[in-house]
């Protein structure tokens, strides 16, 4: 799952290319700003803390070739320095993963969507949101940000059959809530 | 667990681990025998598959933004303080000892491309051509040589950065007095100080353009068949001056390109979008197009030279041959009229004219060869 962009865009920052920077930072800033959002439920705590993760890339670029896995190193990053926080205004509870509260966006606006209704996506929509936190968390983190089990596994911490596990759980309910719509179709 | 229950929550397992992709072909198989035993589960498996696929609103609305704000609360690491006056370094490109102000350059590059982007300051190129000053003292003339490339801080506070081949004058005396004004030849990069009262007005041959608080681009060489401006935010006026006038105010990410009257000489850059009509009446063509940047890698080829990028798409040799002249300083020739219509593209940054040839020749061969300042293609 290593992404040759990616790789590119990491020899490139190590060149002190700010284009490619800015490139990496526009392409991750939301999606990791929704992963710490989870854990800080705060906006300004969220920038501040993706700000970091950045800016320490930034200093560290000349080393940026030791990072085998640039995205990998982005979201454990932001793991860290999130949990730092957290710990300094005494807020470790926090750091449970079942506490992580991750929104979503309205998905599933593809118009390309031959099976699914509008009526399904709503349904969806709900079965996601109404997943245990934790679970909902890995779900996010394998679909939208496109981590594999081992990287999810290595960003949270967890063992990767976890991760297997927490996946197949989310797959069976959001297919539980299909299965009810098309019934009722 | 009884089996119907076991095997189904395999199936899930297995279903997952195949649409996020960590399935392997033991697995594949496995799965699809579940589903060859239990055709009721197809259906599910498919709207899985296609609910998959379909991705959130992947957006990065708002992270541009987050960018600039990034950027400000870390300015010292990314933006290295210059001193103001003439212009800040003069660097032959390429050469050996330009690590280091490369580098420091570049950092100014693009800090302050992004910035102007955000905030709607200016971008811009412009040419002159007749109007050779008169009162010699309160004249400021800045010019590149070919293969240069200078920065320049104006008495408002404006930085231009000036393309190869290029030259910028202004009055020294009168610049800031009522209106700014300056003319080029060449192709520059302009962050203007926003000034309501005092506009800022760019004289090229075919045009004029009036900033009224914009980040653009401004291409008007001599010796190229038309001239450019491209707008990346803001508004300009652009008043065309061989046609009665004609003035008009360019939206974002568009471009006007105005084909060059007087090209006496040899066509460098045709634009194909452009109808020139060769020994016609004397008034400019004209059109307005998008700006497209590249799908792939997000350069817009109008501005790719600001982050000392050496950027064309689909480009003739015979075309290119003026443009690697100006970029390197070192006189081209085609020798082979048949090489001549070959098309390249190229994305070439810090590469020395060596390998920037090397390179095209892997896609449509040819020879090189050095003869002092002169490159001989064959």
């Amino acid at each position: 799952m290593n992404n040759p962009d990616l790789t590119h865009l990491g020899e490139r920052i190590a060149n002190d290319d700010q284009l490619a920077y800015r490139e990496l930072f526009i392409q991750f800033y939301n999606k990791l700003s929704r992963f710490v959002m989870g854990f800080t439920k705060s906006k300004e705590l969220t920038e501040e803390i993706v700000s970091d993760v950045f800016i320490n890339l930034w200093r560290r670029r000349k080393n940026i070739e030791d990072v085998k896995n640039l995205k990998l190193y982005l979201y454990v990053s932001a793991k860290n320095i999130t949990f730092n926080y957290l710990k300094k205004l005494h807020r470790e509870s926090l750091t449970d993963l079942n506490a992580v509260e991750i929104e979503l966006e309205d998905p599933f606006a593809d118009p390309g969507a031959v099976l699914i209704t509008r009526e399904m996506n709503l349904k969806l929509k709900a079965a996601i949101n109404d997943l245990p936190p934790r679970c909902k968390l890995i779900f996010t983190l394998v679909k939208e940000d496109g981590l594999s089990y081992k990287q999810t596994a290595q960003v949270l911490n967890i063992a990767e059959s976890t991760v297997e596990n927490q996946l197949s759980i989310a797959l069976k309910k959001i297919g539980g809530a299909i299965r009810y719509t098309f019934r009722h179709n | 667990m009884d089996q119907a229950n076991s095997s189904q929550h395999r199936f899930w397992t297995l279903l997952s681990k195949k649409i996020s992709g960590e399935a392997d072909p033991v697995e594949l198989q496995e799965l699809h025998l579940i589903l060859l035993s239990n055709p009721d589960l197809h259906h599910h498996a498919d709207m899985l598959i296609e609910m998959w696929a379909q991705q959130m609103k992947d957006s990065t609305a708002g992270s541009e933004a987050a960018y600039v704000r990034h950027i400000m609360k870390h300015k010292d690491e990314f933006f290295v303080e210059e001193t103001h006056g003439e212009p800040l370094y003069t660097d032959p490109f390429p050469e050996e000892k330009r690590s280091f102000f490369s580098k420091r350059r570049l950092t100014i590059f693009s800090f302050v491309l992004f910035i102007v982007v955000a905030t709607g300051a200016i971008y811009m190129l412009t040419r002159k051509t007749e109007t050779e000053p008169v009162a010699g003292q309160s004249l400021s003339s800045i010019a590149t040589k070919n293969g240069n490339r200078t920065k320049i801080i104006l008495p408002d506070g404006s930085q231009v950065w000036l393309n190869a081949g290029s030259n910028l004058d202004y009055n020294n005396e009168d610049f800031n007095k009522n209106v700014r004004e300056v003319s080029l030849n060449g192709e520059a990069y302009f962050d203007v100080t926003k000034n309501a009262e005092k506009p800022f007005v760019i004289h090229t041959k075919t045009m004029d353009i009036k900033v009224i608080g914009t980040a653009f681009n401004v291409r008007s060489y001599n010796n190229e068949k038309t001239a450019e401006a491209s707008l990346i935010r803001g508004t300009i006026e652009v008043t065309l001056k061989n046609r009665n006038g004609v003035k008009f105010t360019l939206k974002p990410n568009e471009k006007v390109s105005v084909a060059n009257t007087e090209t006496d000489e040899i066509p460098v850059r045709a634009n194909k979008k452009v109808a020139v009509k060769e020994n016609s009446k004397p008034v400019p063509e004209f059109s307005v197009d998008p700006l497209k940047p590249n799908p792939v890698n997000n350069i817009i080829p109008e501005i790719a030279w600001t982050d000392n990028r050496l950027y064309f798409e689909d480009e003739s040799l015979e075309d290119l041959a003026p443009i690697l002249e100006r970029w390197f300083g070192k006189t081209v020739i085609v020798q082979n009229e048949s090489l001549k219509r070959n098309r390249y593209r190229g994305n070439f940054k810090n590469e020395t004219i060596e390998n920037v040839l090397s390179y095209l020749r892997f896609s449509k061969p040819f020879n090189f060869k050095f003869e002092n300042d002169t490159v001989v293609i064959y």
